[in-house]
């Protein structure tokens, strides 16, 4: 494209946005709008990025320090082994909970009796509060009460108690995720698979398509758009994942969210490298959303 | 009027009354001649009645209002320094916490009782509250009731396995639990709380005090002493209660509320706790063991520089530097400490009372068992460091002395850890 046709093109854009006077009355009403997302979401990121970089304290903005926080923050162990945790917690249970929600989407999609009841039920573990669930959970895990403690260790699957020991803890939370948000993602691959006309199947099936070539030929790629979908907002949810490991380890399971809570609000000297992680969540799960929307090709309006 | 003119006016009157109830709540703070209190929950209801008491005698000059906070200690400081960030808040008087004093006054928060309280009172208190209530020589609130670390047994498993008198030294402990819970068949010889938390820095402190190690310098606080034989030896003797196979794994996770039902359904021998667990034995929420089956005991002492102590906990009055009633605060603070109110809240909360006076006192000594059996290690109570920075400081250990109790990491190591993670923290601090 010449210079010349470019600025023709950019000063007809602007021309067409507000120039029309319809158009330019949809810019104000969406305006006030706007202003109110800027400075409620958007101004405290900013400044949480501005905090970041100086030597903060819960109580004054402190000296300029540049990207010293970061730096500190990569070389604290807490950071990295919360960090540890929540990718492997975020990989592995997004992972079985997509498996697992799309086998239940698929069996409930046809229509049977009492499927309205079952699908109302699959529901039930996700209405739970995140703590409530993860101190009933803990309670089961527990050494003296806990009955999944009691049945692993008679059947010599293992030889200790599961709180006690971090991998253990990090299995029970994964678990537990599962447990939780299955139906969820169940309930989002349900609604994609009903927008699948049946046509296509029937037309399949004339052709001679078996199962399996009609599930990866037909329901995947159909679906892909409601699995981009679902699986962005489960890994980023995943991602920052605070209640169940602060309840369900008693602070001694560490994510990177929990990093954050115990820099921000318990420690008085942490603050700096808190916030730090704070901001470095932010900018890692934007670009998570990014990857899903730019690479994968998650659709993101009517017009895509 | 059409649709449009409708709404348009609806949105403004919307508009209008949204901003007048915005204005309306922005004020608040306490009527004039209402003194707040703050504390904790008061399950006995003992302090609503003092409060009654006081309301009573000062009719016409200013009333007390008791303002619950959350019983988790961090939350409830967490809630305070957030209003005194803000400039100060409406609380004149808080029954705060031991481990508060130097972190509230190193920031100017609370109010200096040095005058009040000169030498001649300080006697009259227990000296472990009035050490914690101490920083930077000077005396910053009034003691108000106390917790010391004990060691419970139960006296019928140690008397069915021959044995009549509790263990002096930790080795005499490990020994007796491991036979005692053999000879009767009982599932833990030890339990106390080893969970990555506050209790769990308090179980640690005591192991090294007893081994005669410390975590700061008494003389200076911001010397840190942990990295020494003693503190080490002290570590070792915890690790080694569950490496020995004394105490299960499982206290890695136990805070209180895990200790009670292991000791108090019968399923230990040897049990550390505060004091509240012996009102506990034989009630309706643990009827198997009955109050005549436990005793109490000083903690046990270790080697190389056997020292009796135990950790300290328990409750001061402090009041808020900017709080426009400091005159009042002090009638007030001065009515809940006399020795008739205090004697009111030990006997009907059993609560530890911090005059000494009262421990002669047979009717306290009556209504509390543990004053009758535990006052020796009341007497030799320790604070946990006193520092402004306590609250990180308590971060690191909770989390290294978990560690050692779960045998990750090993007493050296983690002694090492503390000496310059707790040294970082003084330096950034000053």
């Amino acid at each position: 494209m010449t210079t010349a046709s470019r600025e023709k093109k950019r000063r007809s854009w602007f021309k067409e946005e507000f120039g029309d006077p319809e158009r330019r009355a949809a810019y104000y009403m969406v305006l006030p709008a706007l202003i109110i997302i800027l400075l409620v979401a958007f101004w405290p990121v900013v400044y949480s990025i501005w905090l970041s970089l100086h030597q903060a304290t819960i109580t004054a903005l402190g000296p300029f320090v540049g990207f010293e926080n970061y730096v500190e923050m990569f070389q604290n162990p807490d950071f990295l082994l919360g960090f540890r945790n929540t990718v492997i917690f975020t990989v592995v249970s997004v992972a079985i909970e997509f498996v697992i929600g799309l086998a239940i989407a698929l069996a409930i999609n046809r229509a049977f009796r009492g499927r309205g009841l079952v699908r109302a039920a699959v529901l039930v573990p996700w209405a739970f509060p995140t703590v409530i669930s993860a101190a009933m959970w803990r309670l089961m895990f527990q050494d003296q009460v806990g009955v999944i403690n009691y049945v692993a260790n008679a059947l010599g699957i293992i030889s200790q108690p599961i709180l006690s020991d971090e991998t253990l803890l990090l299995i029970g939370a994964i678990l537990v995720d599962v447990w939780k948000t299955t139906p969820f993602m169940a309930l989002l691959l349900l609604a994609g698979l009903q927008v699948i006309p049946g046509e296509v199947y029937e037309a399949a099936r004339v052709d001679g398509a078996n199962v399996m070539q009609r599930f990866f030929r037909i329901t995947l790629p159909l679906l892909k758009g409601t699995i981009l979908v679902a699986v962005l907002f489960r890994t980023l949810d995943a991602y920052r994942v605070y209640d169940l490991f602060w309840v369900l380890g008693n602070r001694e399971l560490d994510s990177l969210s929990t990093f954050v809570y115990e820099g921000v609000r318990i420690s008085q000297l942490n603050f700096a490298p808190g916030n730090a992680a704070a901001v470095f969540i932010f900018l890692t799960a934007f670009l998570i959303a990014l990857f899903f929307i730019k690479v994968l090709g998650m659709q993101t309006s009517a017009e895509d | 009027m059409n649709r449009r003119d409708f709404l348009k006016m609806s949105g403004a009157g919307l508009a209008g009354a949204t901003l007048l109830g915005a204005a309306g709540c922005g004020g608040g703070g306490s009527a004039s001649g209402e003194l707040i209190l703050s504390m904790g929950p008061d399950d006995t209801g003992t302090l609503p009645d003092l409060i009654d008491r006081f309301n009573k005698q000062h009719q016409g000059e200013f009333q007390v209002k008791y303002r619950e906070m959350p019983s988790d200690t961090g939350q409830y400081f967490d809630q305070l320094r957030t209003e005194f960030q803000a400039g100060g808040g409406e609380i004149d008087v808080i029954g705060g916490d031991v481990i508060w004093p130097a972190q509230f006054a190193a920031q100017g928060w609370i109010v200096d009782f040095s005058d009040r309280m000169p030498e001649s009172e300080q006697k009259k208190y227990l000296p472990g509250p009035i050490e914690s209530l101490t920083y930077d020589g000077k005396i910053w609130g009034v003691p108000w009731y106390t917790d010391a670390g004990m060691l419970y047994y139960r006296r019928d498993l140690l008397e069915e396995s021959g044995i009549s008198a509790p263990p002096k030294t930790w080795p005499e402990l490990q020994e007796m639990a491991l036979q005692v819970s053999q000879d009767t068949g009982t599932k833990y010889g030890f339990v106390f709380q080893g969970s990555d938390y506050e209790g769990g820095v308090c179980n640690g402190c005591e192991y090294i005090f007893t081994h005669g190690g410390n975590v700061l310098d008494p003389a200076d606080p911001n010397k840190v002493v942990i990295d020494s034989p003693e503190a080490i030896a002290g570590l070792t003797t915890e690790q080694s209660m569950t490496k020995d196979k004394v105490a299960p794994l499982a206290v890695s996770t136990y805070t209180e509320e895990e200790t009670d039902p292991a000791f108090l359904n019968g399923d230990a021998v040897f049990a550390r706790n505060w004091p509240y667990m012996y009102a506990l034995a034989g009630t309706s929420d643990f009827p198997k063991v009955k109050p005549e089956q436990i005793a109490v005991a000083p903690l046990p002492v270790g080697e190389p520089d056997p020292t009796i102590a135990s950790t300290l906990g328990g409750w001061n009055f402090l009041v808020n530097a900017a709080s426009d009633m400091q005159e009042e605060a002090w009638e007030f603070i001065k009515f809940m400490t006399a020795p008739e109110q205090m004697k009111y809240r030990a006997v009907n909360a059993t609560l530890l009372p911090t005059l000494k006076s009262l421990y002669d006192d047979p009717e306290v000594v009556e209504a509390i068992p543990v004053i009758k059996l535990g006052k020796e290690a009341i007497q030799h109570t320790r604070p946990r460091p006193v520092s402004p920075y306590y609250g990180d400081m308590s971060l690191e250990m909770a989390e290294q002395f978990a560690s050692v109790v779960k045998g990750d990491t090993s007493p050296e190591q983690a002694a090492k850890t503390l000496q310059s993670s707790l040294e970082n923290i003084i330096e950034q601090a000053s």
